[in-house]
């Protein structure tokens, strides 16, 4: 490795289609957990989440309804 | 409080879950320390079959994961559903037969082991008809834990029981491909894998035991016991539902990088080490929202032992799921693999993560399922700084032998010879085997005072019969 282009170097033509299947799932992967980030971190789905984090804290209350018991 | 929680939820299977991991962790860093002394002084092997290391080791590794850890994910499990979802297991009675049948199997693991029965997988190492008792076991307790979700009073599912769900449906399936093998005796079986897809089909499953059961098992352990003993709750729900989905979208990619530099096809092995690095990000938001939890109460730590236990564990976790994916990179991995590195690496997770989580919780069920004071709190500050010391010695005596081993192993002169013999690398390690053999005795003398400060504690309730008080007692109406 005599340089950061060398390491990044990729002989396309010599790629098998495991090498494509694997590369592609990869980024199918990252683009999907980027997604996710996404859709979790949005500012109008804080309270949607956040609320539920007093769960173990209320734990005494759940039978008594106050958490719309079933 | 307590006679509410006695009366409302079944706690006698989770304290009996809860003492007997104490006892398993004993155990398994007993048989640790003895195979760690056997490298450094061979001459404990006394020439006994039964003890030596290719036999005690698989031992200590079923008793320090499957006896403590399956012992204390099912207490941690079978309590927090219940807490979490406000109503009993689904059935009491199926989880004292998960109690007795993991006990069984482990005490097959304990008769087995040592007479040399074994699959020779690692991780895996049970024969057939031991495996088809752990699936049967593993599946009542996931069964009671989903119908315990199904029959709950709260409209969430709180999210310590998706990694406790996760984990359960993910050792299944892993557990069950793993051991997929064709038996030729009672004792004996060959598995239906050959060649690099055993090899494949093995790290698949070795990597998530550590991914699902050791990490997201536990994670779910953190998740409910880091905010229950601090008394506040998640610094971040989001990040702990970003964590949980990273988790489990990730892990199962990561076995191939333990088969670098191996007849496995390279980009699998790439693949492998690509997510990894990945996996840094939720790993560390975890650890962060783990310890942000004490954000504003920082001071808890001076007088809450059982806390110090968890927070440490954190750290630890943030430190060891650094490493593992700087291990993953091939170029490091060339260094590393089958090197002491590995161990070490392994090790700051065992005794760093999973150990403390556990031992923390420990303390904690201890207390709120026999309702009563842990006998010494200053037993319990004294076990903390034998774990921590104790672990520190171990993965820093790892740390140097396997760089050093490494090292020694691809060094050539100028001509292309091996500048050391292997039995030269191996004298050379043997300073950091006897500092390794310390740390761990270091470790397991903090577990022995565990124990006896546990056996203590039900002692103290049992002539105070604040179990039995608890159940009898007048509840309000409101509970």
């Amino acid at each position: 490795m005599n340089s950061l282009k060398d390491y990044f170097s990729t002989d396309l033509q010599a790629m098998t289609t495991n090498d494509w299947v694997g590369t592609i799932l990869t980024v199918v992967i990252f683009l999907l957990m980027l997604g996710l980030y996404v859709y979790v971190l949005r500012p109008k789905k804080r309270e949607h989440f956040e609320k539920q984090k007093h769960i173990p804290m209320d734990d005494e209350q759940i039978n008594d309804g106050d958490k719309n018991g079933g | 409080m307590d006679a509410v929680a006695e009366q409302k939820y079944d706690l006698g299977v989770v304290r009996w879950f809860t003492v007997m991991a104490a006892v398993y962790l004993l155990v398994g860093a007993l048989v640790g320390v003895y195979i760690a002394s056997e490298l450094a002084w061979p001459v404990l092997n006394f020439d006994l079959p039964y003890i030596t290391f290719g036999r005690l080791r698989p031992l200590h590794t079923n008793a320090v994961i499957f006896a403590f850890g399956g012992c204390i994910l099912m207490a941690t499990a079978f309590y927090s559903v219940q807490r979490t979802c406000g109503v009993r297991l689904w059935s009491n009675k199926l989880a004292w037969f998960t109690f007795i049948g993991w006990n069984l199997i482990i005490l097959s693991a304990v008769i087995t082991l040592p007479l040399g029965i074994t699959q020779s997988k690692e991780y895996a190492e049970l024969e057939w008809p031991i495996d088809i008792a752990i699936a049967v076991v593993w599946l009542s307790y996931t069964i009671n834990f989903i119908m315990t979700i199904a029959n709950r009073k709260s409209s969430h599912i709180y999210v310590s029981n998706w990694f406790f769900l996760g984990m359960m449906i993910m050792i299944t399936y892993l557990h069950v491909v793993n051991s997929l093998a064709i038996p030729v005796g009672m004792f004996k079986s060959y598995s239906i894998f050959s060649g690099v897809q055993d090899a494949m089909i093995q790290w698949w499953w070795g990597h998530n035991a550590v991914g699902f059961y050791l990490t997201a098992g536990f994670l779910g352990i953190m998740y409910y016991f880091v905010p229950k003993q601090a008394g506040r709750p998640v610094y971040s729900y989001r990040l702990s539902v970003i964590h949980f989905w990273a988790l489990m979208f990730g892990y199962v990619w990561l076995g191939a990088h333990h088969l670098q530099y191996t007849a496995l096809p390279d980009w699998t092995g790439s693949l492998g080490a690509a997510i990894s690095l990945a996996m840094i990000i939720p790993s560390w938001g975890g650890a962060v929202n783990g310890m942000m939890t004490l954000s504003g109460a920082w001071d808890k730590l001076r007088t809450d032992y059982v806390l110090r236990f968890l927070i440490m564990s954190l750290a630890f976790y943030a430190m060891s799921t650094f490493e593992g994916p700087v291990m993953s990179i091939k170029t490091v991995n060339a260094l590393s693999h089958y090197t002491d590195w590995t161990v070490g690496h392994v090790h700051s997770g065992a005794l760093g993560w999973v150990a403390m989580v556990g031992i923390g919780a420990i303390y904690h069920l201890m207390v709120n399922v026999f309702h009563v004071q842990m006998w010494s709190t200053k037993l319990i500050n004294a076990h903390f700084w034998t774990a921590t010391i104790g672990t520190v010695i171990y993965i820093v005596a790892m740390w140097v032998s396997g760089i050093m081993q490494g090292l020694m192993w691809r060094a050539y002169d100028e001509y292309g010879t091996l500048a050391y013999t292997f039995a030269e690398s191996v004298e050379s390690m043997h300073p950091y085997y006897a500092m390794r053999a310390i740390g761990g005795m270091v470790f397991l003398t903090g577990a022995a005072i565990m124990v006896f400060n546990v056996i203590m504690t039900v002692l103290q309730a049992n002539a105070r019969g604040t179990v039995q008080q608890a159940r009898s007692a007048t509840v309000a109406a409101s509970a």
